[in-house]
């Protein structure tokens, strides 16, 4: 019983991961991804391991998407569009 | 070899594996038990040394020198990322164009910018006192800055981060850690060995030499992320293809 | 196990559950939704550790979230600016669901405020608590707002 909370998170943790590696579209994954970083950052502070759940919301909340969305917004832009006429470029 | 063939084969290796995976967990030792060698003598070297936080104590006093390798990993990991995403010879450089922002978002990130600019500095200070330090303060800090973005746009982001004056705080945030290691050393003792005096325990003032090097690793972390971030912005909002040239 | 740590694994098994969940299944604008509602209640569990296993330190990695939780949010929301226009399958319950967990913050907070040593760390408590409202909220609000419809034209986004 006094495990529950570590069970839990565990079982939180492997749900996401699953259906983290089971997601298709960058996009998507991303945002699984991020529902997994704050289970892993649950399950770390459950474990009674602030230090990594710290290293790990910092990396993960904000970081880590950005990286991602910004190569996703980087890679769908050829097909996309002409090179701009206006040489301006993408809505900063 | 078609499908059927290989998920046979999957089979067989997932059963294998399932087999001693049982047999080795049989055999575990209990989770959590009562015995630690190291952890017992790192916990009696933390408190001997002032040091509250334990884990910065073995990061930045008891075994500071895998986390001077560890700073030049960030390092040279940012390095990396620079060279392969800076401007290219097809590439130019196009102005990003601004970004309509609802007024409680931008209200809300800007308010959000000061606030988490010193939890971070907080996060980093107490690095001796409580869970955080040089690291995740840093990364803290560098995303404090972007709030900017989320609030503005890129633009403003710009004029607020001068990339050479980061990779410059990068390389002295890590430069700093050396020499003080170096300093030490020419002081008489180990290098990076904990010769500063120990303070009181529990206070900001303690751990010796544990909060100047968690100092000079949240400069450093701090000024990478940004750095690394500028390239990736830089690279989807900036630069396109010189005219005449579709990948 | 005390009380605190009960409330945190109903709140992991009916909050989190759920939201992961809706971060899987949907179009884009509901998993965000999803992971805003994931942000505000990880940081609510993680409140809940600190008098759980009477530790103050907790408070710190509570701290955090609540500050960059709903920056990536943000984050998100910005850069997905393309794909939030298809809308949900299920708005009520996205909407629902975004400000039940904003009203889930006080009857946290509160008990907690009182649980940890008086002073310091009360307010720390308190500000946990205001930034989780606030930013859950602007999140929410700017999720609810963006363009119903499919950008076909104009700027690149």
């Amino acid at each position: 019983m006094a495990e529950l909370p570590v069970l839990i998170g565990l079982l939180l943790a492997t749900a996401a991961g699953t259906a983290a590696a089971l997601s298709r579209e960058p996009v998507h994954q991303a945002l699984v991804l991020s529902v997994l970083g704050l289970a892993l950052a649950l399950l770390f502070t459950l474990l009674q391991a602030p230090d990594v759940a710290l290293s790990q919301l910092a990396v993960g909340t904000v970081l880590t998407p950005l990286m991602v969305l910004l190569s996703v917004r980087k890679v769908r832009r050829r097909p996309r569009e002409e090179s701009p006429a206006d040489g301006r470029g993408e809505e900063g | 070899m078609n499908k059927a063939v290989r998920l046979w084969v999957l089979g067989v290796g997932c059963a294998g594996v399932a087999v001693l995976f049982a047999g080795a967990f049989r055999r575990l030792p209990e989770f959590g038990g009562s015995h630690h060698p190291y952890g017992a003598r790192a916990v009696a070297a933390a408190l001997h040394r002032h040091t509250a936080n334990v884990v910065s104590s073995v990061n930045f006093d008891q075994r500071s020198f895998d986390t001077l390798g560890e700073q030049a990993i960030l390092f040279g990991a940012v390095l990396g990322t620079v060279v392969v995403l800076r401007q290219a010879k097809d590439e130019r450089r196009v102005p990003p164009e601004p970004a309509v922002v609802a007024p409680t978002v931008r209200g809300y990130a800007l308010v959000s910018l000061p606030l988490t600019l010193l939890v971070g500095l907080y996060v980093v200070a107490h690095g001796q006192l409580s869970p955080g330090g040089g690291f995740q303060g840093g990364l803290v800090v560098a995303t404090a800055l972007h709030l900017l973005y989320v609030a503005v746009d890129y633009r403003a982001l710009e004029r607020l981060r001068p990339v050479p004056v980061f990779a410059l705080a990068d390389a002295f945030g890590d430069a700093a850690y050396l020499l003080l290691g170096l300093a030490v050393l020419v002081a008489g003792a180990s290098f990076l060995g904990n010769v500063l005096p120990l303070g009181t325990f529990n206070t900001l003032a303690s751990g010796g030499i544990v909060p100047l090097l968690n100092a000079a690793i949240g400069i450093e972390v701090a000024a990478a992320a940004v750095v690394l971030l500028a390239q990736f912005l830089d690279q989807a909002l900036e630069l396109v293809p010189r005219d005449g040239e579709h990948r | 196990m005390n009380g605190w740590l009960a409330a945190a694994c109903l709140l992991l098994v009916l909050g989190l559950g759920p939201a992961l969940c809706g971060a899987v299944v949907g179009p884009v604008r509901s998993r965000l939704l999803a992971q805003n509602v994931a942000t505000v209640l990880a940081a609510l569990v993680l409140l809940l550790a600190s008098p759980g296993y009477d530790r103050p330190a907790y408070l710190d990695t509570a701290l955090v979230l609540a500050v960059l939780g709903p920056a990536g949010t943000l984050v998100y929301e910005r850069l997905l600016a393309e794909d939030l226009p298809r809308g949900t399958p299920w708005p009520g319950l996205a909407r629902g669901a975004s400000w039940a967990s904003v009203a889930v913050v006080p009857p946290v907070v509160v008990p907690v405020c009182f649980a940890v040593a008086p002073g310091r760390t009360t307010v720390k408590v308190l500000v946990i608590g205001a930034l989780l409202v606030a930013g859950s909220a602007v999140c929410g609000r700017a999720l609810a707002k963006a363009p119903r419809t499919a950008a076909g034209e104009g700027s690149g986004g």
